[in-house]
């Protein structure tokens, strides 16, 4: 068992009072797991994911990491912990004023040794470049290697975003709305891309999802998400219409936005056909 | 692929060649400064000028706080403030007029003349208006202290050479402000104003003044805190005020009254940054909600006092304690007892000015004036360097977001790491303010006592100032990096350095290395008066000129001043127009 969440909240103090964020999240991941979390904007995807790359510490609850608590670990291992979980962050996150090629070292860091870091600014060394090198032409992106990550487009910073995930080469794959900002026939690229990582399920990998479709098409089990609570949880194979309707209900903003990712959708998957 | 790697390897050696290039001047002149500047970091280390460090620090504890002294540390303040203050408000006098005809806006270019025929008046009005920005510039260059030498000489001691010195130095700074203010209002009232007829008297009152209002106001108020510190540092070359005051005890050898002065100088400088602060969100609140609080305050006070307003009432004390305020400023720095009225003043600071010209120009003086020259450029480079050193050292515990654990990171949490976060944080904060507070003149007679007379007492001095400054910026530009990368770094498992070098640094890059290059600017202002107090350069030379009289070679001096802050500002903008290198 890879992650194993124990009622787990998470509240923020605002002006009138505190929020919750997460209220009692329980579940876990097995060891080469894919799992897409779902539900509308506000459910608390973003923070469920903050916690289990171990940046966010929860209010309440416990978060167990291959076993170990994250509550109690001192920061070598907190360090050791997030050098096995691979995040793919929604924005990128990427260094603007860096290469792509500096970028995609940064996915090293955790493995460096201090020397190493310093070192490597200057010039990296010659098999990390070529491990780097390797991970931007298997997403395509070789010829840009000099570029500045802030010169390239959208889908190139999300493929970008993805070498520095290969390059980490970790046990965990986290991804946060990998698809949002990407037209179809991009998604369909990043997506193999993406499930390129997954390496014949070795690697266990967690994904935020707002479209349906594409967790149900994708991934073998979803974790539905509604004002921080579980709503359900189990094979996609077994969800029903109701349901969904029911996880996004009041929520027409994001059910009108559903509906148009999954006619966008459909048509790209006909015209693959 | 393989063409590529071609064109990759070929642009790849022109980049490193013009690296090296770089990194070779940049090495020859590190290494002509430190010669010029005559680093000798063996002499910290000599015995005497630690045990002359030692009974220093000893001299400066218990601090002087008998009644007698503090009268004296009390006068000499209310002079230092009054000499700010009549200085500002004389600046504003002269530099307004001069900004206003220097504004190239209304006299030289734009909707105001496109239509205009142009004919010998519109010819003549841009030559003036072309001059007043030169005049502007020429003011600004040369240091206000070298103003005030010069003023000293011309009206003698006290307090009415350091008024009249700040008066026309920050003429010049508060003149080309304003021109550059007022130059960046929006067009397009000025059109529609000139398209009716209106004047340009009646353009500039109605368009252009009412939308830079906000900015002249913040920028003369920031003026004014300068003005203090210029002020309280003035006195060292006798000007009067608490600069006078430290130095004399100084050369007293009465350090414990040095320290009473120092503390006085900090809680001055303190209080005003307050004061500043204070009018500036009062002028602000009162800006866009006026009427609101106007209305709101009237008819209070008309239920409370019938007949007048309690606004007004305010209104009217504050006009009078102003007045007062001002009037005692003037007086306080000898306007009116009778020194500004004697018949002679005029005729001295006249036949001065004429004993400096014309300036001298012979071939054996402009080549005595080559060393000083180099002298004040390798302080100005080996000050910078000290203090990027010390303000990179110091600026690194001083990051709060490198410092502190947030309290929402993960992991577990140890109290005694966090309280000795803390500690170290505050103990960097602390020592960079108090580098910073201290005037580079009073670090110069402090380091006078450690590495004696000349210009490494100066480049330590200026060293330690920079430190301080340099310190703080770099502190809250690596604060500012954008986050989310950051996070990104971190969640690799990368550590607190990695993320510094990785993702702090590369974004925070361009910004420090400008704040670096800015403040080497102001450094060679600052070397080039050194030598005043004994810290080498060219001030050295010009105090000496001054000695012994010989008014055409100050003349020199000062214009060599004037081009060599005028070629650094020029090489600085140069430098900081690319970000990349």
């Amino acid at each position: 068992m890879i992650y194993s969440l124990k009622e787990v909240s998470k509240k923020y103090s605002t002006r009138n009072g505190s929020v919750h964020s997460l209220d009692g999240v329980t579940f876990d991941v097995q060891q080469g797991e894919r799992v897409a979390l779902i539900g509308p904007s506000g459910a608390g995807k973003t923070t469920l994911f903050r916690l289990l790359n171990a940046t966010l510490r929860p209010t309440d609850g416990e978060i167990r990491f291959d076993g170990k608590d994250v509550g109690l670990m001192p920061a070598r291992a907190l360090r050791a912990m997030r050098r096995r979980i691979g995040t793919i962050y929604q924005q990128h996150h990427l260094v603007p004023s860096l290469t792509a090629l500096e970028n995609t070292l940064c996915g090293k860091l955790g493995q460096w040794s201090l020397l190493q870091t310093l070192r490597n600014i200057i010039k990296p060394a010659p098999a990390e470049a070529e491990q780097a090198m390797a991970a931007l032409e298997s997403v395509g992106l070789a010829d840009k290697r000099r570029a500045r990550a802030d010169e390239l487009s959208g889908g190139q910073q999300q493929r970008l975003a993805i070498a520095r995930a290969l390059m980490q080469n970790p046990d965990v794959i986290l991804a946060d709305e990998p698809f949002a900002s990407l037209d179809p026939a991009l998604t369909e690229s990043i997506a193999s891309l993406l499930f390129g990582l997954i390496d014949g399920g070795k690697r266990t990998m967690v994904v935020t999802l707002h479209d349906v479709e594409m967790a149900m098409w994708y991934f073998p089990r979803i974790v539905a998400l509604r004002e921080g609570r579980i709503v359900f949880d189990r094979p996609s194979t077994q969800i029903n219409r109701d349901e969904l309707d029911a996880l996004y209900a009041g929520n027409l903003n994001s059910t009108h936005e559903r509906d148009e990712m999954r006619s966008s959708f459909k048509s790209e998957r006909n015209c693959a056909r | 692929m393989n063409e590529i790697a071609r064109a990759d390897y070929r642009g790849q050696h022109r980049a490193t060649l013009r690296r090296t290039l770089i990194a070779a001047a940049l090495v020859a002149l590190i290494i002509f400064s430190w010669q010029m500047a005559e680093i000798r970091p063996a002499a910290f280390f000599a015995a005497d000028s630690i045990a002359a460090v030692i009974d220093f620090l000893k001299g400066l504890f218990p601090p002087d706080l008998s009644t007698d002294f503090l009268r004296i540390v009390f006068v000499a303040a209310g002079r230092t403030v009054a000499i700010a203050i009549a200085g500002t408000l004389l600046s504003i006098i002269i530099g307004l007029p001069l900004g206003v005809i220097a504004t190239s806006t209304l006299f030289r270019r734009g909707v105001l003349l496109a239509g205009e025929r142009r004919g010998v008046s519109t010819f003549l009005l841009a030559g003036v208006s072309r001059a007043a920005r030169a005049l502007l510039g020429f003011l600004r260059a040369v240091p206000d202290l070298m103003w005030g030498l010069l003023f000293v000489v011309a009206v003698g001691l006290g307090s009415l050479a350091g008024a009249l010195a700040l008066a026309v130095s920050y003429a010049g700074v508060l003149g080309r402000v304003y021109a550059d203010v007022f130059e960046s209002v929006d067009a397009r009232p000025l059109e529609a104003l000139h398209a009716t007829g209106a004047t340009r008297s009646q353009v500039f009152v109605r368009a252009v003044w009412p939308q830079s209002k906000p900015a002249v106001i913040a920028y003369t108020l920031y003026s004014f805190e300068c003005c203090m510190r210029a002020a309280s540092v003035l006195g060292f070359i006798g000007a009067g005020g608490i600069g006078y005051e430290i130095s004399l005890s100084m050369r007293l050898f009465r350090y414990d009254q040095v320290l009473t002065l120092i503390i006085a100088f900090i809680l001055l400088l303190t209080a005003t940054d307050a004061f500043s602060r204070y009018l500036r969100r009062r002028l602000r609140a009162n800006a866009p909600q006026g009427t609101l609080a106007h209305e709101r305050v009237n008819g209070l006070g008309s239920v409370l006092i019938t007949g007048i307003s309690l606004e007004r009432v305010m209104n009217i004390a504050i006009a009078i304690t102003a007045i007062a305020i001002v009037t005692g400023s003037f007086y306080a720095s000898g306007f009116f007892d009778g020194s500004l009225m004697d018949a002679t003043l005029l005729q001295r600071m006249g036949r001065f000015v004429g004993a400096m010209m014309p300036p001298e120009v012979s071939a054996s003086f402009l080549r005595s004036l080559v060393e000083p020259l180099f002298q004040t450029i390798g302080i100005s480079v080996m000050g910078t360097l000290i203090g990027m050193a010390i303000g990179a050292l110091l600026a690194l515990p001083a990051t709060a977001t490198l410092i502190f654990i947030e309290k929402d990171e993960a992991g577990k949490r140890s109290r005694t790491e966090r309280a000795a976060r803390r500690g170290i944080y505050t103990f960097a904060r602390t020592v960079l303010s108090l580098l910073r507070s201290i005037p580079e003149l009073v670090w110069v007679l402090m380091c006078i006592i450690a590495v004696g007379l000349g210009p490494f007492a100066g480049a330590v001095a200026i060293g330690l100032h920079t430190g301080g400054v340099l310190g703080k910026l770099y502190a809250e530009t690596l604060e500012e990096a954008p986050e989310n990368p950051l996070e990104a770094l971190r969640s690799t498992g990368a550590r607190r350095v990695q993320v510094l070098v990785w993702g702090i640094w590369p974004q925070a890059r361009p910004m420090l290395v400008s704040y670096t290059v800015l403040r080497w600017e102001t450094n060679l202002r600052v070397s080039t008066v050194l030598g005043l107090v004994g810290g080498g350069g060219l001030g050295q030379a010009i105090y000496n000129n001054i000695q012994l009289g010989f008014y055409t070679r100050v003349a020199t001096l000062i214009l060599v001043v004037y081009a060599l802050v005028v070629t650094t500002d020029w090489i600085g903008d140069r430098l900081r127009e690319r970000p990349a290198s």
